[in-house]
């Protein structure tokens, strides 16, 4: 395209006119794109008519503003002025908006602390309690011991109790026992020193020998600790001995399994 | 003191200030289109003269120009973000606007009933009688101006600028060759830009 025949043509004056049919609007608008001159050239006719409009302007009545201003304003209320001069009430709604984000992260970090503290707090609470069941188990356990201590001392010191000796006999020799005995009460609490372990079927049984008879004092394990209260038996003991009979003891004793025997010492 | 100094300014001046002078193109185009009414405020000072006379040469009844200058700040407002600047300059945009809400004014059963009653020369008149532009030329008076235009360039702006004909119009009407009117115009354009811009 000739761009000096173009611009002498005179379509760009009727361009800025306003006088060109769409298709030739088109047509000058994609020149427009494509030649830089075209719109210097343009630029310059724009200038020049409007300056010549400007030199033949009428000034309108203030009434004309007015009512196009209050139309306008009708249209739209107010709505951009606050987004053009931001005022204190949004710098106070930002302040707000910072503090409350502040708030919630310190917040946050809080309750997350405070959760691992308690977590931890937690764990070594029931280790203690723990702890602290397993200290009353053993003291309960030391208690009973002592009080059994103290019990047996109080037999063994009884002056009231006699203390007869059963030693081993042909059946077991190294074996040894005691049987303290008290006549007034009936009360009767043996001893073992050492005596061999049974099979689970079999136990001991005491037996007192009153007036030439055996009568049954009770059965045991072999592996008792300390004193261990017996049956009551009557005055008039004269001997002790263990035999081994069947779980649970019999009426009448195998004399042939006798492991120990001693006689009660008058005076 | 200062602080208090400070927020006893009104905003608005602060907005206002730079209407009175002279803004580019650019930020005020910007402006519009970020709907900125204070830029509006400044369109219309600076241009509502110009576009009413461009309508009353062509309406030619001073109420009804008027009110078709209010429907070209109204459509200018509206469609602001359908202009285009490599397209035109802004004014270029609002004239262009101005010229077809003015000739469709001139299409209504309004103006065809206002227009039997006659008179119709009166106010646009005005401009030669009365020296009623309020809005003129900085130092050169447009009568002194057009007198500078050959007088075949003249008559052509007259009828075009004055009496608001359209180019194919005047060829029409006054029997010339549409070339020739064109030929005319752009010389004529061409010294007015020289004795305006220049």
């Amino acid at each position: 395209m000739n761009v000096e025949e173009y611009i002498s043509s005179g379509i760009l004056e009727s361009y800025a006119q306003g006088e060109l049919s769409p298709t030739e609007r088109g047509d000058v608008e994609k020149n427009l794109r494509l030649y830089p001159e075209l719109r210097k050239e343009l630029a310059i006719i724009e200038e020049a008519q409007e300056a010549l409009l400007m030199s033949m302007a009428i000034k309108p009545k203030a009434s004309v503003k007015e009512a196009l201003f209050a139309k306008i304003n009708a249209f739209q209320p107010e709505a951009k002025i606050v987004s053009i001069t931001p005022g204190p009430t949004l710098g106070l709604w930002r302040f707000a908006a910072a503090a409350s984000v502040m708030v919630a992260l310190i917040s946050s970090f809080l309750a997350y602390d405070y959760h691992g503290k308690w977590k931890k707090s937690d764990a070594n609470l029931t280790q203690l309690l723990a702890q602290n069941q397993q200290v009353a188990q053993d003291y309960n356990k030391v208690n009973n011991r002592l009080e059994q201590i103290e019990n047996d001392l109080n037999v063994a010191n009884n002056p009231d109790f006699q203390r007869v000796v059963m030693k081993g006999t042909p059946n077991a020799p190294t074996a040894l026992a005691a049987v303290y005995w008290n006549a007034t009460t009936k009360e009767v609490y043996l001893s073992v020193q050492e005596m061999k372990a049974l099979s689970t079927e079999k136990q001991y049984q005491l037996w007192a020998i009153i007036d030439g008879k055996p009568v049954d004092a009770g059965v045991f394990d072999g592996d008792i600790a300390g004193l261990m209260k017996m049956k009551n038996i009557a005055s008039g003991a004269t001997t002790f001995a263990v035999t081994i009979e069947p779980k649970g003891g019999k009426t009448s004793p195998s004399l042939e399994t006798m492991q120990v025997a001693g006689n009660v010492i008058k005076g | 003191m200062k602080i208090f100094r400070y927020f006893s300014v009104p905003r608005t001046t602060i907005a206002i200030s730079p209407i009175s002078k002279h803004i580019d193109e650019d930020s005020l185009v910007a402006s519009l289109k970020n709907k900125d009414s204070h830029s509006l405020d400044y369109l219309y000072d600076h241009y509502s003269g110009a576009l009413l006379g461009v309508v009353s040469r062509i309406v030619k009844k001073e109420e009804m120009a008027e009110e078709v200058l209010q429907d070209v700040f109204l459509k200018v407002w509206e469609r602001m973000d359908t202009y285009d600047p490599t397209k035109g300059r802004l004014f270029t945009w609002m004239l262009n606007i101005a010229r077809n809400q003015a000739i469709d004014k001139t299409r209504s059963k309004e103006f065809s009933k206002e227009k039997k009653t006659g008179d119709i020369d009166n106010f646009v008149n005005r401009i030669d009688n009365e020296g009623f532009v309020e809005q003129p030329v900085e130092s050169i008076g447009l009568q002194q101006l057009l007198k500078t235009l050959p007088e075949d360039q003249r008559f052509i702006i007259d009828q075009h600028y004055l009496k608001g004909y359209t180019q194919a119009e005047i060829s029409e009407e006054f029997n010339l060759p549409l070339g020739t009117v064109k030929t005319r115009m752009r010389l004529a354009m061409k010294l007015l830009r020289k004795l305006l811009v220049e």
